[in-house]
């Protein structure tokens, strides 16, 4: 067999046309970019070469009003989405059958995993109960994440609105409204599914006075040492009560800011690295990659700590400590 | 709030939002969840039920074979105590014929015997008739005259009657 002289499939001259076009796209990108400038000074390239400085901006832009009602950038990203998934799952879904396509295979894959999850940790009769939400909390997230990065318009269509020209796709995750969305969902199930269990006997998790009554009336029979030490018992129980009645609400803020700051600070380092060197595309693509991995991962993150806070919630303490 | 509103808080965004959320929910668990379950939970079911139906037929299976090598060892027994049987009855067909032959043969000897004696008795006697007769004729003959041959004949009679050398038997 004769020995194939070449790199990477390709014949050497062409490699080298490659390697030589792309350094140069380099060379005058660094030039032109901020990075050249600041070194080298103003060359004299043409203006269309230079990239305008991303404008950072955390608030979403309201792209239009509906019944007085001002619908954001983001709004319309969520909508997208919401069409994507809802359309891909009627798709998969309205022709079922027992022995699987390609497609409904992968669908199956997606939504058995999550189920399995969910099983695994919370059981098999609530692991079917939260099963939805975890796996709405997950699709959204994760598309959000993935349709900004792969569908092209995100973040380049621009309209123009009575604020200025502002862009009409931005990524739903990247709003903080968004996340604090999901949060909320979150600990409203959460709420939910702790009263449905539990009934009245959910708010013994936060504010337990049993052990306070216990320890009185152990002071009032007489037994002075078995009285002090309930009582300060059940003032210890009713501080670890509303430390976790007040770390119920932390959550909300944790998973807002997690995946407010992850999926944002993503954002921002595409931008600025396509900023600071122009015609650098190429080399952003893996951050393109690291950023679909990252999206990927806030959704493992979001829909897997409102699953254990869903599990926990339909534990009474009592249990748990079994 | 302030800090918030620089972040993009906004009461009208995060309503609309938790709306999508609520939409998407509810909509999922139409064309997603519900559908995907039911297939699961139902090819679940089919899976469980083809294990069982398997179960049943190797059981069935290895019972019938167990059935299949009683009777074989049945039909085997009952094919070995058939000739077993066969034998026996060839046994005695074969010691009854033999039976049956050496009686016949007994029986024909026996009969020839008597048969014999029943001849020499008719020899014997004719033999006496006709000495009985000869005598008389003889004595008649040299006292010449005729004897009374009724009362001589008696006479020779009872005489080879006594006689032991002609005794019948």
């Amino acid at each position: 067999m004769p020995e194939k002289k070449g790199c990477l499939g390709c014949s050497f001259p062409l490699v080298i046309g490659l390697a030589v076009f792309f350094l140069a796209l380099l060379g005058i990108g660094i030039a032109a970019g901020p990075v050249g400038k600041s070194i080298f000074g103003d060359l004299g390239l043409p203006a269309w070469l230079s990239v305008p400085q991303p404008e950072l901006k955390l608030p979403a832009d309201t792209v239009f009003h509906l019944f007085g009602f001002p619908i954001t950038n983001s709004v319309v990203a969520a909508w997208i989405t919401i069409i994507f998934l809802v359309g891909f799952s009627y798709l998969i879904t309205r022709r079922m059958k027992l022995v699987p396509g390609r497609l409904q295979t992968i669908f199956e894959f997606l939504v058995g995993w999550l189920y399995d999850l969910c099983v695994s940790v919370a059981g098999e009769v609530n692991g079917r109960r939260f099963f939805p939400v975890v796996a709405t909390i997950f699709l959204f997230v994760a598309f959000n994440a993935w349709l900004a990065l792969l569908v092209p318009g995100y973040g380049s269509i621009t309209i123009h609105t009575a604020e200025g020209e502002i862009h009409l796709l931005r990524a739903a995750n990247t709003d903080f409204n968004m996340p604090l969305a999901l949060a909320l969902t979150s600990f409203g199930f959460f709420w939910y599914f702790g009263f449905k269990a539990l009934g009245i006997r959910f708010m013994e998790n936060f504010l337990n006075v049993k052990v306070l009554k216990d320890g009185f009336r152990q002071l009032f029979k007489g037994k002075l040492v078995d009285g002090l030490l309930g009582i300060f018992t059940g003032f210890m129980t009713i501080v670890t009560g509303l430390l976790e009645l007040l770390s119920v609400f932390i959550r909300v803020i944790s998973l807002t800011f997690r995946l407010f700051g992850n999926m944002t600070a993503g954002e921002i380092l595409i931008f600025v690295m396509l900023f600071l060197v122009t015609f650098l595309s190429v080399l952003v693509l893996p951050l393109y990659g690291l950023e679909l991995l990252i999206g990927f991962i806030q959704a493992i993150i979001f829909g897997g700590l409102t699953l254990i806070f869903l599990t926990v919630a339909v534990q009474s303490h009592g249990e748990e400590a079994h | 709030m302030e800090g918030l509103g620089s972040l993009g808080f906004s009461i009208p965004t995060l309503i609309a939002q938790v709306v999508n959320v609520a939409i998407l929910f509810g909509l999922l668990y139409l064309v997603a969840y519900k559908p995907i379950m039911r297939m699961l939970d139902e090819r679940s079911r089919k899976i469980k039920e083809s294990m069982d139906n398997t179960e049943r037929i190797k059981e069935q299976a290895e019972r019938a074979e167990e059935e299949a090598s009683k009777r074989i060892e049945a039909a085997a027994k009952e094919g070995q105590e058939a000739i077993a049987r066969a034998m026996r009855t060839g046994e005695d067909v074969r010691q009854e014929a033999q039976q049956k032959a050496k009686s016949e043969g007994e029986a024909l000897i026996t009969r020839a015997r008597s048969e014999i004696q029943r001849e020499r008795d008719e020899a014997i006697e004719q033999l006496r008739e006709s000495f009985a007769d000869i005598t008389i004729e003889a004595a008649g003959k040299v006292i010449d005259r005729t004897l009374d041959k009724k009362a001589h004949r008696d006479i020779i009679d009872k005489v080879l009657k006594e006689s032991t050398t002609l005794k019948k038997g």
